[in-house]
Order: structure tokens, then C-alpha cells, then sequence
């Protein structure tokens, strides 16, 4: 058992970054060196500077707005929520004072941003048991959401421990330990980590986050490198 | 399908894969934004006919030969071997898209459709199960390109009996010809498809404007585009071309047809000529006074239909709608915002597979046939053949009681001497 968390916590988290690094970049650069394509394919009328109209298509979803307003929320709060979780887990690395401009204790929103993109990954695996957007689907879409729900169901839990029922056995400098260790290429487990009550959710988010950087590059999660450049080709 | 046959057609669909493609191929998270913009499915409900599971037949292809994920873990992405099954598959797809690319406005990426299944378009070339005729056409015209002077007397004869009815909508001075053909130097070159309907009205508005222009030999349709295949479209776009350069043109008009138009205005590159539709150059000689309008000749409420290769994929909505103000003073919209209009149902090649395709083109443009009628005008006009013909054959089979006219004529007619 030990040896199979040691896997998972240390060998298989360098893998998984490997194959995401590496896997991601791989494939954007064989996409980007293809020859472009000979001619225009924006869609007319053309607004200026057109541009600042793929940032705002990429990043506000506008055509979805409209036509599709409750997915619409749901998949702001989804992305904004991924992109504040993310920027937690950076500060499980160490301290930036840059994200300390709202000062809070490491997860920013205090357990709910976990809680909401946990609803809107329910949401999106929900919706895609309906007609028509079963029919569209394939395994891959209901595989993503399913795994994308456990890693932030487990990685919540701990969140949510430590705020919520206050169990706090394990704490944020453990993980700084363990995480900066690893960054800096001198694996440290602290015993809290792997020996306490809630080790196993550690590990399950770990395993989990592992398969699913594993999978990225070769999912369409990529959308999230190539939606910038195809909006960008529609606005020409 | 034996292994050299798909090797064959894999090479074709290798060839199609540029930066654009991949984009467009690697992107869609099959997030049903785009349910509602396709006319076909609008009209008839089947899951087949929404923009991302068109897309999804060709991208199951790709993944199974051209991705990892497909190699590795087929079912995932429910990657799929290339058989004549899925050439079938293909052809429904390719071939009840019309191209209108409506569902690239609702895509929150901005997926081509279009741009997918022309690969599903060149695989059946490939896989000899293309439309014939299509082919047929495109054939034709390239032979034209390739020997003009078997076909120049005839034209030029044809041409020639064209002239009275040019004169009777407008009168040009003694010893001036009614239709210029093949003059060096003049300034636009216009470009008719074949046919007498897209010829005289012309004429006689160039005519009028006190234009210095000539015909061209060829006409302006591109068969090679509505078949998907990118040598033949360029051999067919090249004709015209070559002859805008022999005779030095500053100007080539397209006529009403929106995929010459989009062809021409888009593929055609860096050229010593600018390249205009008609509707654009009518807007302009109103515009300067060139020419004058009789708004009594037409009566009731008139409504526009936007060709989509004009409007949506060329970019041209004012100009239409300037052109009318001065025809009309009853102008209805059909669609609060034009780059919502649907498409007529005609497009990618469907109206010039004729009877083959009517049932079909009927059934799938249920939307726009009532898009019509909530205008309640009397006249249905557009800019586009395709759009004309399908317009035309949903009248006489819905029993819509508009009459469909081309924007073109209604300007030759309403010329004031």
C-alpha cells in the first residue's frame, strides 16, 4: 500500500506533468507549422479591431449567452471557477503576494468555488444525458466530466474539511512541503500526508488529476490552446 | 473497401489538412450550441442534421488516422474505420449541407462546417460516388477554359440575338454595341452565367451607367467548388482570370451568384483587378448618380433574401438594402439581424443537382419558407441563382403567392431614360 502512494503521489505525478507538458506541446506545434489556409474564413459583418473581438468571443462565449443562456452560466462559473482553483493550488507551492491582494486563507472563496464547479460539472454531465446533446456526445465528453467531478469532489473534500468541519490534521504547510519538494526535485512526504484520515482523498485527487493530465492532450480539452486562434480565424 | 482504395482517399484527406482544418477538427467539445442554426434540421428535427454531428462523421475519420487518441483508444472518441459504409455516411452529410455556414455564427469557437465536409466532399470524389453531374459540369467548364475558340462563334452569335431585348430596356447610340465582348482596355469586365436572364438586365444597367465595360466569355458558376474539388474550382477560377488580365480590366463583376462571387472575391489572391458583385456596383452607380430609379414600377411590400455565400460569407448586406430604398418605400426584413437569415436550402451544389435533390430541398427549408411568409410581401427578391431557383421551386410548392425576382432586374426595369 505504501508503495502504491508513493506511485501516485511521486513517480506518476512527474509522469503525468511530462505527458501533459510535453504531449500538449507536441501537438500544438504539429498543428501550428501545418500551412495556413489560402484564403478567409471570417464571417461577415466584420467589427474592429477584430482581434479584441476573438478575445471577447473566447473568453465571454457570446454566441452561447445568447442561444444557450443556462449553459451559459454554468460554464462561466465553471471556467472561472478552474482558473481560481488553479490559481490555489499555486499557492500550495509557497506564498505570492500578488494573489494576496484579496487577502484569504489558501483555497480563495472559502470552500464554495469547489462547491460550484462541482454543481456546474453535475450540470454539464446531466445535460449530456438529454436529447439531443446525448446523440452528439461520445464516451470521451462523459469520461472528462466524470473525472474532472472527482478531482475537485476529493480535492474539495479536503477544502472543506479543514473549513467546514474542522478537521485540520491536514494543513496547508503540509502540502507546501510536499508540493515545493517536488518542484524542487527532492520528493518529501510528510507523514500527514499520507498517514492521516484524510490521506486517501489526497491520494484519489492525485491519481485522479494524474489521469486526467495524462489525457488532456489527446482530448479535446484542448479547445482550451485553440479556442483563442479558430475565433480568431471567424473574425478573419 | 480494399486497402489500396482507402491509402488513396487517405491521402486525399491528409491533403486537406492544413492549420485551419486541424483547428477546426481538434476544437469541438460537442456542446449542442449549434442545435438550433442548421435550416435542414430546423425543418425536419433529425439529430443527423445538426452542424456537430455532420462534423462528428468526418472527425471520427481523423481521429481513427490521423490522431493518436484514435490509435491508442479507439472508443473513446468512437474513432471509425474508412469503409463504404461511412462513404455513405459521408454523402448524407456533404451532401444536406448547403453550405451556408449559419452554425459558424452560433459555434462558440467558430467551427467551419463547411470547411469539414468539404474533406467529406473530395473523399467521394475520391471514392467515385460524388454527384456525377456535378462533375460533369465542372468538366465542362474547364474544357471550355481549355479550347474558347470551338466555342467563341457560337457565343458570340448567341450574344448577338441578346442585343434587341438589351436596347428595348435601354436605349444605346447608333453603331454602339449593346453587349461588348472581348474589348481590350475597357474597365469591367462582367462576368454572366449562362442564361439570357442574367445577361439583358445587366447589359442594359452597364449600359445606362455609361459604363466602359465587355462580357466575358465564360460564365461565372464554379461547379469544381460545388463538388469540393480545389483543382478543378481553381482551373475554373483561372478562365476568368486569365482573360481579366488579357483584356486589362480594373474591375471583374460577378453576377448574381454567390459561390462565383465568394469564389472569385476570396480565392482568386492578389490580382491587378478589384473583384465586385453586381449588387455592389448597381449601390455604387446609384450612389454617384450614374443611374436613375422609377420607384412606381413596383408595387406592394418587397423583402430581400440574404445569399448566404454573398452576405454572411462575402460581407455584403448594406449595399442590397440601398439599392431597394430607391426601388421601394414597403421594404421588410426578413430577419432582425441579416447574419441570422436562413439559408434558402439551395446551396452546395443542391439546386444544380436539380429534380434529384427537390423532395429534399422542400422537406429541409420548412424555416425559411415561413420566415417569408411573415413578411407578408408580395415580392420575393435575392441576388443569388441558386437562391432564385430554390426560392422559385418553394413558391410553386409551398403556394406562397410572392413572386421571386432577382434584385438585378427589378433595377433594369425601374431604369428611368
Amino acid at each position: 500500500m505504501q508503495t502504491l502512494i508513493y506511485f501516485i503521489l511521486v513517480p506518476m505525478v512527474y509522469i503525468s506533468f511530462a505527458v501533459f507538458l510535453i504531449g500538449t506541446a507536441v501537438r500544438l506545434i504539429k498543428i501550428f507549422r501545418e500551412p495556413k489556409h489560402p484564403t478567409t474564413l471570417q464571417i461577415f459583418p466584420e467589427k474592429h479591431p477584430k482581434w479584441l473581438w476573438a478575445l471577447y468571443d473566447t473568453f465571454t462565449f457570446p454566441s452561447v449567452r445568447r442561444h444557450k443562456p443556462v449553459l451559459w452560466v454554468f460554464l462561466v462559473v465553471f471556467h472561472i471557477g478552474l482558473l481560481l482553483l488553479i490559481i490555489g493550488h499555486l499557492e500550495l507551492f509557497g506564498e505570492f503576494a500578488i494573489f494576496q491582494i484579496i487577502p484569504h486563507e489558501v483555497f480563495l472563496g472559502r470552500g464554495f468555488i469547489g462547491l460550484l464547479v462541482c454543481i456546474a460539472l453535475i450540470y454539464f454531465l446531466f445535460r449530456r444525458f438529454t436529447s439531443p446533446i446525448r446523440e452528439l456526445s461520445v464516451p470521451e465528453d462523459y469520461y472528462l466530466l466524470i473525472l474532472l467531478f472527482l478531482i475537485v469532489l476529493f480535492g474539495s473534500q479536503m477544502d472543506w474539511a479543514r473549513r467546514w468541519y474542522e478537521y485540520a490534521e491536514l494543513d496547508v504547510e503540509h502540502y507546501r512541503t510536499y508540493l515545493s519538494s517536488m518542484l524542487h526535485l527532492r520528493p518529501e512526504l510528510p507523514y500527514e500526508l499520507t498517514e492521516t484520515g484524510h490521506s486517501f482523498m489526497l491520494v484519489l485527487h492525485v491519481f485522479l488529476a494524474n489521469l486526467f493530465l495524462i489525457f488532456f492532450p489527446f482530448s479535446q480539452s484542448m479547445h482550451s490552446f485553440l479556442s483563442l486562434p479558430v475565433n480568431k480565424l471567424r473574425r478573419g | 473497401m480494399d486497402q489500396n482504395m482507402r491509402d488513396e482517399l487517405l491521402k486525399l484527406f491528409r491533403s486537406k489538412l492544413n492549420e485551419a482544418m486541424r483547428f477546426y477538427l481538434e476544437t469541438c467539445t460537442r456542446c449542442g450550441t449549434c442545435t438550433e442554426a442548421c435550416h435542414v434540421h430546423a425543418s425536419m428535427g433529425q439529430v443527423k442534421f445538426i452542424a456537430a454531428y455532420r462534423a462528428e462523421i468526418v472527425r471520427r475519420l481523423y481521429k481513427k488516422y490521423f490522431k493518436s487518441q484514435g490509435k491508442f483508444w479507439p472508443s473513446v472518441g468512437e474513432a471509425k474505420e474508412l469503409s463504404n459504409m461511412a462513404i455513405e455516411e459521408l454523402f448524407e452529410a456533404a451532401y444536406s449541407c448547403t453550405g451556408c455556414r449559419r452554425c459558424m455564427v452560433y459555434c462558440p469557437f467558430g467551427i467551419d462546417t463547411q470547411m469539414i465536409m468539404s474533406i467529406a466532399k473530395l473523399l467521394l470524389i475520391g471514392a467515385n460516388a460524388e454527384p456525377e453531374i456535378l462533375t460533369l459540369l465542372a468538366d465542362t467548364s474547364v474544357e471550355k477554359g481549355k479550347s474558347l475558340e470551338l466555342f467563341k462563334e457560337g457565343f458570340l452569335e448567341g450574344i448577338k440575338r441578346l442585343e434587341e431585348d438589351v436596347v428595348q430596356k435601354w436605349r444605346v447610340e447608333a453603331g454602339e454595341n449593346a453587349i461588348p465582348v472581348d474589348v481590350e482596355g475597357a474597365d469591367l469586365l462582367y462576368v454572366a452565367l449562362a442564361g439570357a436572364h442574367s445577361i439583358i438586365p445587366a447589359a442594359a444597367v452597364f449600359n445606362a451607367a455609361g459604363e466602359n465595360w465587355t462580357l466575358s466569355f465564360f460564365e461565372a458558376v464554379n461547379f469544381g467548388a460545388f463538388v469540393g474539388d480545389p483543382t478543378k474550382t481553381k482551373l475554373i477560377l483561372d478562365r476568368i482570370v486569365n482573360e481579366a488580365k488579357r483584356l486589362k480590366v480594373k474591375e471583374v463583376c460577378i453576377c448574381e451568384c454567390g459561390t462565383a462571387y465568394r469564389v472569385m472575391k476570396q480565392l482568386s489572391g492578389k490580382q491587378p483587378f478589384i473583384v465586385t458583385s453586381i449588387t455592389e456596383v448597381h449601390a455604387r452607380y446609384l450612389r454617384e448618380g450614374r443611374i436613375k430609379l422609377d420607384k412606381s414600377k413596383l408595387n406592394g411590400g418587397i423583402t430581400y433574401h440574404d445569399p448566404c455565400q454573398i452576405a454572411r460569407n462575402g460581407g455584403i448586406f448594406d449595399e442590397p438594402r440601398y439599392i431597394l430604398q430607391h426601388l421601394t418605400d414597403d421594404f421588410r426584413e426578413m430577419s432582425p439581424e441579416p447574419i441570422y437569415n436562413w439559408c434558402c436550402g439551395g446551396g452546395g451544389g443542391l439546386v444544380a443537382l436539380g429534380d434529384e435533390t427537390l423532395d429534399f430541398r422542400m422537406k429541409s427549408s420548412q424555416v425559411k419558407v415561413d420566415q417569408v411568409k411573415a413578411t407578408d410581401a408580395k415580392i420575393l427578391t435575392t441576388a443569388c441563382e441558386n437562391c432564385h431557383t430554390q426560392l422559385s421551386n418553394l413558391n410553386d410548392h409551398y403556394k406562397m403567392g410572392v413572386e421571386v425576382k432577382f434584385l438585378s432586374s427589378m433595377v433594369a426595369d425601374a431604369l428611368m431614360q
